[in-house]
């Protein structure tokens, strides 16, 4: 069964239209990448399926299930909403760790606070603190920041910081996990480190839905990758294809441009 | 002489105190409520809370206060001659207020709305990065407010805070206006009773001493919230 299916999503701006009907769907462990021009829409799609932005219509579907529903989204009440938020985790663009907080209680802070809403809170509350505490530092050891807990964000690279909004991300164990432009505001000598994260997470068959400007990246490590151009889903499939011999003029023309940058 | 007029002082002196730690104990809360009026999508409640804070910051504070202590009495004078109608019986009946509880509000509000218009530059300089990062982990409006938004607001705003809240110790010497008995009152006195002078520039010392120590304490907080940036 498809994991995440994306239904006819419309979204705009007063009147500038963004979305104009975007389908997608993918499957449980896929790596899928969204490429395109900036202003195709990418950035929206993803702030629309995470529950920054409404959209004005369509469906977003998980695992089979209606999770979204521009029709009758005026009923979800704030706990429904968080609940729903949960399933996906997203990385921004500029990482927005938490300034007061150090590394290690940047990871933990959020799922400390959802531990408070268990039943069995209370009495196991020092046994689920450890636990946290442990998913925290593994996740962090895994990004390779497992000597910098104690760092406060001001303290790191914009590369490292990017490695603590994973590991934040990773902590509340999303079924999908979202990348908005992850390398974007990064040096250029930066973005290998976050790639090769990404990377591992992927030989770890991790659900990810990537949006970026590394073409190469996206064709080793997608299964699929999705151009979009004006907001609607131009060409998809292996990157074999989308990449290496698009179809569609319009993803030719881009691809085109970018490498004669 | 010097320890009698140093007595009298220090008593003038704790009157002043008693003005400025009330006022802050209760404008600082004030405040913060006025400064989510003032930032609400409910339009009309916004223009209204902007008008007001308009009304309050665009008029001295010397005037508002003589305007809540003689207010009321004015209004019931005049509600008092027209008489027979049972909402001007109502007013007839305001009398004047308790001379301090006529400080402690027109400070109070007026402090409260200097103390919005620094809340809302703080809150409204947080990125909108932070409320999403929260929102997409899950947390709830108010833990983000709390958990994450409020300290990095009070760290923008401890500089302007202090500014004011020094301005604050000064301003209190007002309250004179209405014959309230703080530090410069007492001080006046003795040129009346004594023919002594002095004793008006020996309340600079005072104001001096607190306003120092004041300085040291909002840069000790200055200073444990540089951990981060």
């Amino acid at each position: 069964m498809k994991i995440l299916e994306i239904k006819n999503l419309y979204k705009s701006f007063g009147k500038t239209g963004v979305l104009h009907g975007v389908n997608f769907s993918m499957e449980e462990g896929e790596v899928v990448s969204i490429i395109g021009a900036s202003g195709s829409g990418k950035t929206t799609l993803l702030r629309c399926i995470n529950f920054l932005e409404r959209a004005d219509s369509g469906q977003v579907l998980l695992d089979g299930q209606v999770l979204f529903d521009a029709e009758n989204q005026g009923r979800l009440t704030g706990k429904e909403l968080r609940k729903k938020q949960l399933n996906f985790g997203l990385v921004f663009q500029d990482f927005n760790l938490f300034p007061q907080y150090n590394v290690l209680d940047n990871v933990m802070l959020a799922p400390r606070l959802l531990a408070k809403e268990r039943p069995d809170f209370k009495a196991n509350r020092k046994a689920i603190f450890s636990e946290i505490e442990e998913t925290a530092r593994g996740l962090l050891n895994r990004v390779g920041l497992g000597d910098k807990l104690t760092n406060y964000p001001c303290e790191l690279s914009g590369g490292q910081k990017q490695r603590v909004s994973i590991a934040r991300a990773l902590a509340l164990k999303p079924r999908i996990l979202f990348f908005d432009e992850p390398t974007s505001a990064l040096d250029p000598e930066l973005t290998g480190e976050i790639l090769k994260v990404i990377r591992k997470l992927a030989e770890e068959h991790i659900t990810m839905v990537i949006v970026t400007h590394e073409i190469d990246f996206a064709s080793n490590v997608s299964d699929k990758v999705i151009f979009m151009a004006d907001g609607i889903v131009v060409e998809e499939g292996p990157p074999s294809q989308v990449i290496d011999h698009p179809q569609n003029e319009r993803t030719r023309s881009f691809l085109q441009k970018l490498n004669e940058k | 002489m010097f320890i009698q007029v140093t007595l009298s002082l220090l008593e003038g002196f704790s009157m002043t105190l008693k003005i400025f730690l009330l006022t802050l104990a209760l404008a600082l809360p004030l405040g913060l409520i006025i400064s989510f009026g003032s930032m609400t999508r409910l339009t009309p409640v916004r223009w209204l809370v902007r008008t007001f804070i308009w009304i309050i910051r665009g008029t001295p504070l010397m005037l508002q206060l003589i305007v809540i202590y003689y207010g009321p009495g004015l209004v019931a004078a005049w509600a008092a001659t027209k008489g027979g109608n049972p909402i001007f019986n109502m007013i007839a009946s305001w009398t004047v207020p308790e001379r301090f509880a006529a400080v402690i509000i027109a400070f109070v509000i007026n402090y409260a709305c200097y103390f919005s218009e620094i809340y809302r530059g703080g809150i409204e300089a947080i990125p909108r990065g932070q409320y999403e990062a929260g929102q997409v982990l899950g947390m709830t409006r108010i833990q983000i407010f709390f958990r994450v938004v409020l300290l990095q607001v009070v760290k923008h705003i401890v500089p302007p805070m202090s500014n004011e809240i020094i301005t604050l110790v000064k301003d209190t010497s007002l309250a004179r206006i209405i014959m309230v008995y703080e530090i410069i009152w007492n001080a006046q006195k003795f040129i009346k009773s004594d023919g002594l002078l002095w004793p008006l520039f020996y309340t600079g010392v005072y104001y001096l001493l607190f306003c120092g120590i004041l300085t040291l304490l909002f840069r000790y907080i200055e200073k444990r919230l540089d951990y981060f940036r």
